[in-house]
Parts: structure tokens; sequence; C-alpha cells
């Protein structure tokens, strides 16, 4: 290779990490993904108390309830905490005044006044001085509805069998027979929390490496150096040597993340052993990728995905340049740049929604456009709507796509880089486009 | 050597160079003039192998320029093309091993020139922060770190105080010493006159005068004659064939005068009142420049 493309190459690339701002981000990048995966942890260090009980007192006004009540609402707050939720409530009886006890109701308890009905069997009156949390008020319902029911049974003499046939779901067997079409339930929180997590990286390199490249070759230009260093290099040398050391960059920068990532997970793992827990977030949504087969999607995903999105970040950076080198100052990039900006947006949010859009040709076809199939191939796939050779013809699409707009590409940015006036910007580029010298 | 053969040069339907020739052997020092849009700077991006002339050649040493023979120009853009964000070590070091020159052997090199215009102080200081004068120096100096064997200097002065002219002036003998062809451009005739033997001046991209610098002015035909002396007899010198003006510059007399045998008749006109300087001058660069430029405007 060139000894001067690498030398280029090498200049770019010192410009972008040998600064005070990629320490400065990176520290904070790590530092907040390693907090958000340690969040409970480190809130309990500081004195958050996950382990403070609400104390739940109840008044039995002549129902003779209260110790099936108690039963309850302990058997649902067991079962609550065995799914990794934290609901701790303590139960007490108490005889004295009602009016008493509101007076002297602490922010931690909740009183519950249980009254019989001739025609509901049971009335609650639940008061608080603070709102109660949405689990702890789900125990409460559950428990008192349970009761309920059992004074209900005995009321109306029916055994326990029988009022599980009647209120127990109609039994569905369900079969689907193209289990490529099936979108699992668990899709739903796949695509509301796992996609955005996984995708808004991406979408935020993206940004990065067209404002990286378009940046430096605005720089180049309005200060006039283009000319000295375009004399001694080819454009098309120029040009390839910023879109290498961007894409490295933006590269390396994905790996911190993941490796930040890891860095918060072995973190809380070693927590995890010492007696504290990953967020009980993160563990749900690991169940229920697991659950969906996600995990043993990505497995056959991950590489196809990585071209494409080396790929895609490719052709954003050659597009970014080219625009680049029309301008004649930033505020001229940074609007020229738009159009970009809103082909990966609209990228981000297609990914977003392709669940919504089930079955359509059109989001299939979306799936094989350059700049848009990066976003949307992959959470097609992992949505069951499109296979892998969708996401190979897609790859295939965007190789075509990058050799046309560095075909043409070159001719505009060996005229564009040169060009410091506004004038006739789009005609200079089209009569560059037809031109045959490269 | 340098040769550019007849090149021309369109952009769209507007012609920036029309047929341009000329010669710049080694060690010799070439104007090239013109005002604003001439066509000097299509001309240098020519020469660099910025941008192909329509038709014409161009050859350093008779070979066709390329990038490995671009190592060779140096080249100082009227508009300051430094990277104000570098410190002024890497910036040298950036356009030298863009020229060819060894990263690791580099240093050296600038270390001497940076002594030389007194700025080795500033090495580890970025661009941003030198004064114009000290920006321009660093740029002439990344211009000449690769030893050029030709030297393209677009408005080198500009910004810089007397001595520091005089240092830089001083720099560009040395290199004509060693044998680099300097092509000279600048808006100010006075620096050209004082360092270019052959010159060419563009209007609207044609040539219109071009040759060896006193040939062009006995070419002009247009000569100043500077009197002091008592008395002179204004309004019958003004009335002389041949006398285009008569003016009054700085205690003297100028008399312009169409062709140098008009002198004569100037001479046995004054020569009882006392004279005390009767001199026939050749026209300024300045003047020819006016005339012929002024005059295709008009």
């Amino acid at each position: 290779m060139n000894r001067k493309f690498l030398y280029l190459t090498k200049v770019s690339l010192r410009k972008k990490f040998k600064t005070k701002w990629f320490v400065i981000t990176n520290v904070i990048l790590a530092v907040a993904i390693v907090l958000f995966l340690n969040i409970n942890s480190i809130v309990s260090f500081f004195g958050g108390d996950f382990d403070s009980k609400t104390k739940i007192i109840v008044v039995d006004n002549n129902t003779n309830s209260y110790s099936l009540f108690e039963k309850n609402i302990e058997s649902y707050a067991s079962t609550i905490n065995s799914d990794e939720e934290d609901v701790k409530v303590t139960v007490k009886k108490s005889e004295k005044d009602v009016k008493k006890l509101k007076e002297n109701l602490e922010d931690d308890e909740i009183l519950i006044e249980l009254n019989s009905d001739s025609t509901e069997y049971l009335k609650a009156k639940v008061t608080s001085n603070e709102k109660i949390d949405t689990l702890t008020y789900q125990v409460l319902s559950q428990s008192l509805n349970s009761t309920k029911t059992t004074i209900g049974m005995a009321v109306n003499d029916i055994d326990a069998a029988t009022l599980n046939n009647i209120s127990s779901p109609v039994t569905i067997d369900r079969v689907v027979l193209n289990e490529s079409n099936n979108v699992d339930e668990n899709m739903g929180l796949i695509m509301s929390s796992v996609f955005p997590t996984i995708i808004l990286p991406f979408f935020m390199l993206t940004m990065i490496l067209i404002q990286m490249v378009g940046g430096e070759i605005c720089e180049e230009k309005t200060t006039r150096s283009m000319e000295i260093i375009i004399s001694n290099v080819s454009p098309k040398q120029h040009l390839m040597s910023k879109i290498l050391a961007s894409n490295i960059f933006v590269i390396v920068q994905g790996l911190l993340l993941v490796v930040y990532a890891c860095l918060g997970l072995l973190i809380s793992t070693n927590m995890l052993s010492t007696g504290m827990s990953l967020p009980s977030e993160v563990t749900s949504i690991f169940d229920s990728l697991v659950a969906s087969g996600f995990i043993e999607k990505l497995i056959y995903v991950i590489p196809l995905t990585l071209i494409l999105i080396v790929l895609s970040f490719l052709a954003y950076s050659i597009v970014a340049g080219i625009l680049a080198s029309m301008t004649v100052n930033m505020e001229d990039f940074s609007q020229l740049q738009t159009p970009l900006v809103f082909l990966s947006l609209g990228g981000y949010y297609l990914a977003m929604m392709a669940g919504m859009f089930n079955g359509s040709l059109l989001i299939r076809i979306l799936s094989y456009v350059p700049f848009l199939s990066s976003f949307v191939s992959p959470s097609l796939y992992m949505m069951g709507e499109i296979g892998l050779i969708d996401i190979v013809i897609s790859i295939i699409v965007l190789v075509i796509f990058i050799y046309l707009i560095l075909h043409f590409g070159i001719k505009v940015y060996k005229v564009g880089i040169l060009n410091y006036s506004n004038e006739k910007v789009w005609s200079k580029l089209f009569k560059a486009f037809k031109s045959k010298d490269v | 050597m340098l040769e550019v053969k007849h090149i021309t040069k369109y952009y769209g339907n507007n012609k920036a160079v029309s047929d341009l020739s000329f010669t710049v052997k080694d060690g010799e020092i070439f104007g090239l003039l013109g005002e604003n849009g001439a066509g000097k700077t299509t001309t240098f991006r020519i020469i660099m192998g910025l941008i192909e002339a329509n038709s014409g050649e161009v050859l350093l040493d008779g070979k066709k320029i390329d990038y490995n023979l671009t190592d060779k120009i140096g080249f100082v853009t009227e508009e300051r093309s430094l990277l104000t964000k570098l410190t002024v070590l890497e910036q040298l070091t950036f356009y030298g091993v863009l020229k060819g020159l060894d990263e690791r052997t580099i240093e050296k090199d600038i270390d001497k020139w940076l002594e030389r215009f007194s700025i080795a102080s500033y090495k580890n200081r970025k661009i941003k922060e030198l004064s114009k004068g000290n920006q321009q120096k660093i740029q002439f100096i990344s211009a000449i770190i690769n030893h050029p064997k030709l030297l393209i200097l677009d408005e080198p002065f500009t910004g810089l105080d007397p001595i520091n002219v005089k240092m830089m002036k001083d720099a560009i003998y040395d290199l004509q010493k060693e044998g680099c062809s300097i092509i000279f451009s600048s808006h100010q005739m006075e620096y050209i006159e004082d360092f270019c033997e052959k010159l060419v001046i563009l209007v609207k991209g044609h040539p219109v005068v071009s040759g060896d610098l006193k040939t062009i002015k006995e070419d002009f035909g247009i000569k100043n004659i500077m009197l002091r002396g008592d008395d002179l007899p204004l309004l019958k010198l003004e009335k002389v064939k041949g006398v285009i003006s008569v003016s009054k510059v700085r205690g003297e007399i100028e008399v312009k005068i169409e062709d140098k045998i008009v002198a004569p008749k100037i001479f046995s006109l004054v020569k009882n009142c006392n004279i005390t300087k009767y001199d026939v001058v050749e026209p300024t660069l300045n003047e020819i420049f006016i005339a012929k430029v002024g005059g295709i405007h008009e």
C-alpha cells in the first residue's frame, strides 16, 4: 500500500484518538455503562434500603377474614419475590381506633380496613400517606381478591375444584404451521427494550462517522491545505484515507462500548457471588431472549449483521466525504449532511417499528435498501419476517452500491475539493458525474 | 527546467487560460502577473497537477508532472494553507512526509529552518496561536522543506514586516543559487522588479506581455524624464509633440514621453533653466501593468 496513503490515515487516526475529548467521552461512557449495569448494587451501597418492609396494618371490622388475608398476602409476596421482583411486606392486625391509626400512619405503613358486604362478601378501604408502588398494590389487590373468593366459596358452598373449572381460561391448542412467520409473544419485549439498546449505539456511531469524515475534509478544504495535500496524493487516496481512519475509529469505539458493557456485567457477576444481584430488568430481558429463541438466532445473524454494519459505515462515510467535498464551510456541510442523518434516523425508526408492518412487502423491500438495510434487515430477521438469504441479498446490494458511489463519487470529489464557490454546485456535480476522467 | 507549452483551460464556456507558454530555467525567477481572476491560480493548479489543461502540456525536467514529480515542487499559496490545530512541528512534518521525506529524519531539517527564521521557540506551539507573519514563515518553510526543484510563490510576503521580507528574500536567493526554478506572483510590482528577469502578464487568461523584463521595458516605449531646475517652462513642455503628461512628483518634474526620440527636444527646451537634474528613466513595471491591463479594460 502507498506510503503516503498510510501516513495520511495514521495522521487522521492520531487526530481522532489523541484528543482529550476522546478520553473524556470514553471515561464518561465506561462509568455510565458500568453504573447502569450495577445500579441496584450502587443504590444499596449509598444507602438505598431494598430490604425495608412495608408494614400493612389490618383492621378487621367483623369479617373474620384477617387470618385468610394474612396467608394470601404472604403467599403472593413470596411468589413475586421468587420472580426477582422485590415486594417485602409485614402484616399485623390492629384493634386500635381507625381514626387514631390514620393520624399516626407512617410513610412505610398501609392501613387496610376489611368490611363485610352482603352482596360482594368483602370490601376493603386502603389508606396510605404516599402513593403505593405498583407491585405492592398488585400484591394487596390479589390477596384481597383471593380472600373474597374464599369467603364467597364458603358462603355458596362451592369447592375449589369447581371454582377452578369455572374461572380457568379456555384451553387453546395453538399450532403454527409456518414456524418462520411466527412472531413470538416475547418479541414485543425484545423490540421495545433489546433492539433500541443494540441499534442506538450503531445509530450514534453512524452520526459520529458522518460528522468525522465530513468535518475533516471540510477543515482541510476551508484552510486551503487541500491544495497542498492533493498535489502530493491523489484525491482517491485522500478520500480513502479519511474513510479508513474514520471507520477504524468508530469500530474501535463500538468495541470499547462492548468492553465497557462486559466490564459492567463482570463487576455485576462478581457482586452476584457475594450476594448482590443483576438488575431484575436485565435478567427478565435475558430470560425473554432465551425463551423467544433470540439467542439461538443471534449466532447466525451476528456475522452477517457485522458485515452489513461495516459495509453501511463504509457507504455512509463515502457519501459524507463526497458531500463534504462540495461544501465551502462547516455550515454548508451541516445542511448537506441532513438527508444522510434523516436516512439513518428513518432506518432506526423502521427497525423499531418493524413489528407493526408484519408481512408487508414494502418493509421487506426497504430491508434491501442501502443505508436502511443495516438497521432493518437484522430486526426483520429476528422477527422471522425474512431469512438469512435476504440479509445476504442486502449485503450484495450494498456492495454494488458502494462500488457505484465510489466510481462516480470520486469524480465529484476531485472537482468538489478544489471548488470554493457556492454557485452552480449541482451543475458542476452533474458535469463531474458525466466526465470520463477519474 | 519547467516548460509550460500552449496550455488552455476552460471552465464550462469560460476560457480561464488561453494558449499560455513560458519556460523557467534552473536557477531562474519568473514572474506571473495578472489582476484577480486573470488565470494565475488556474495556471498554478495545472502546473501542480491538481487540474488538467484542456490542451497543452507542462514538463518539469522534460517529464510530465505526476505525483512523484510533485514531491520536487514547493507551493506557497496566496491564502495560508495551514492546518491551524496542528503544532508547527506536526504541520511541517505532515507536509514534509507528503513530499516524500522520511518522518524519522525530517525534524533536523525543520529545526534548521525554524532557527534560520527565528521561530525555533514556536516549534511545539499550535499554528493558530502564531501571528500572521509567523504563520506565513511556516507556510514558506513547508514549501521548501523538500529542497524543491520548482518553487511556486503566490504572494509570499503577505503579512511580513521588512525584516522578515529580507529574511525570506535571502532564502529565495539561496534556493535560486541551488538551481531551483521559481515562479513568483505578486500584486506588489516592486517585488517582481526586484526578483524577476522574465515575466508574463495575464489578462483574462491571455498572455498580453511576456519575455525579458528589460526588453519589455524597452519595448514599452513610454519613458519618463525627471527634471529639477529653475523656472522650467512647463506649459511649453506640455505642448511638445510626443509628450504625454507633465506632473510634479516629490519636488521634481516628471515628463512622460511616448518615445526616447522625444528626449532631445525636452533637453533643448530646459538646458538654459539652471537644471540640476535631467534623467531619462525606464517606466516602472507598475506603469506597464496598469497600461496593459487597464488599456484592455478600457
